[in-house]
């Protein structure tokens, strides 16, 4: 493990993208960035582009209007890179989607077109929670190891 | 805590700085999660003694997270916790006050198979005498009738449980062809009437 690994894993910078859904856990995972649970003290700091991100947190149901969006902005994150869904949406489609018969306008949770590595289910969940969940995602991002190895395609 | 003292903590917590809470331990450093109020609704609990599988759940279930799978000898009830709102409807809707709602809140799943994300309960089915179809859990089958002798007029208890042991064990189909049977089938009275 290279110095450039061991220093991502103390500070790893989060993209957050809201899918759809409701609001109620983008409001709590800024809650939980805040100073009041603090997740700075895990390194973790909000970046404005995915280019710089090294884990992608997902809040709500994907709009089939938005499928595009979702691919480009998972591309656009660097190796290695974890993927977090909060809230019920993002985990199982919860109230929005149905399976028969079919949403017209949402296809349902964001599992069905990128990996996602950690669920944290709730609605919406508490912000310990979602610092829970991010910090499974810290320990799954050093278990990925390096960013000199590239996925082979 | 009376109400004058809450007002009081009200006023005072006006002048304290603002803090950071200890992660699992929260305001007080003694206790574990001391943060999270009473009566915080987290994930549901079945007590798998009491649940006889009789759908009211599923029928209530407002995220769609309850289903019902039957595979012939067995029903499984089942919560899929990554669908579950925490609405607690299910815990009203209960007749036999199986379900409940725990304070557990925080846990994280890595994978959607994983056998965290749900809350099962397996239930044995009884098979119908005549045509061999799974059609009810024999809990339920035993619950209902305690049930209805529990509540039935006593003017027509005799009649009606008579009737019970000659249809028990048939499915609702092979009941309506038997029906004719009963004492208690209107083509009687009806006879009776006519006489």
């Amino acid at each position: 493990m290279g110095i450039i690994d061991r220093a991502r894993v103390y500070s790893p910078w989060l993209y957050h993208l809201h899918c759809g859904g409701c609001n109620g856990c983008d409001i709590e995972t800024l809650a939980a960035l805040a100073p009041r649970f603090d997740a700075e003290r895990f390194g973790i700091q909000l970046v404005a582009s995915p280019r710089h991100a090294d884990i992608l947190v997902t809040t709500g149901c994907v709009p089939k209007q938005f499928i595009p969006m979702v691919k480009r902005v998972y591309e656009q994150v660097p190796e290695p890179k974890v993927v977090v869904a909060i809230g019920g949406c993002a985990c199982g489609g919860s109230l929005f989607y149905e399976e028969e018969p079919e949403n017209y306008a949402i296809l349902g949770s964001p599992d069905l077109m990128i990996p996602v590595d950690v669920y944290v289910p709730g609605c919406a969940p508490k912000p310990e929670q979602i610092i829970n969940g991010i910090v499974q995602g810290i320990l799954k991002l050093a278990a990925k190891g390096s960013s000199r190895k590239r996925r082979e395609v | 805590m009376s109400v004058p003292a809450k007002i009081l903590k009200q006023v005072l917590s006006r002048y304290s700085s603002p803090m950071t809470l200890k992660y699992p331990s929260g305001v007080d450093p003694s206790k574990k999660y001391s943060q999270i109020p009473e009566g915080l609704r987290g994930v549901p609990e079945r007590d798998a003694e009491k649940c006889v599988g009789c759908r009211a759940c599923f029928m209530v279930c407002s995220g769609r997270a309850t289903r019902i799978i039957d595979l012939g000898d067995k029903r499984t009830v089942s919560i899929f916790l990554f669908r579950c709102t925490y609405c607690a409807h299910c815990q009203e809707s209960c007749p036999e006050e199986a379900l409940k709602m725990t304070s557990k809140f925080e846990f994280t799943i890595g994978e959607r198979e994983d056998k965290g994300a749900y809350v099962d309960t397996d239930l044995e089915m009884l098979r119908c005498k005549s045509c061999n179809t799974a059609f009810l859990p024999k809990k339920m089958e035993k619950r209902v009738f305690e049930r209805l002798q529990e509540k039935m007029n006593p003017l027509v208890k005799e009649v009606v449980l008579s009737d019970y042991k000659k249809l028990e064990g048939y499915c609702p189909e092979c009941r309506r062809a038997r029906s004719t049977n009963f004492d208690t089938h209107t083509k009687k009275w009806l006879w009776l009437e006519v006489k």
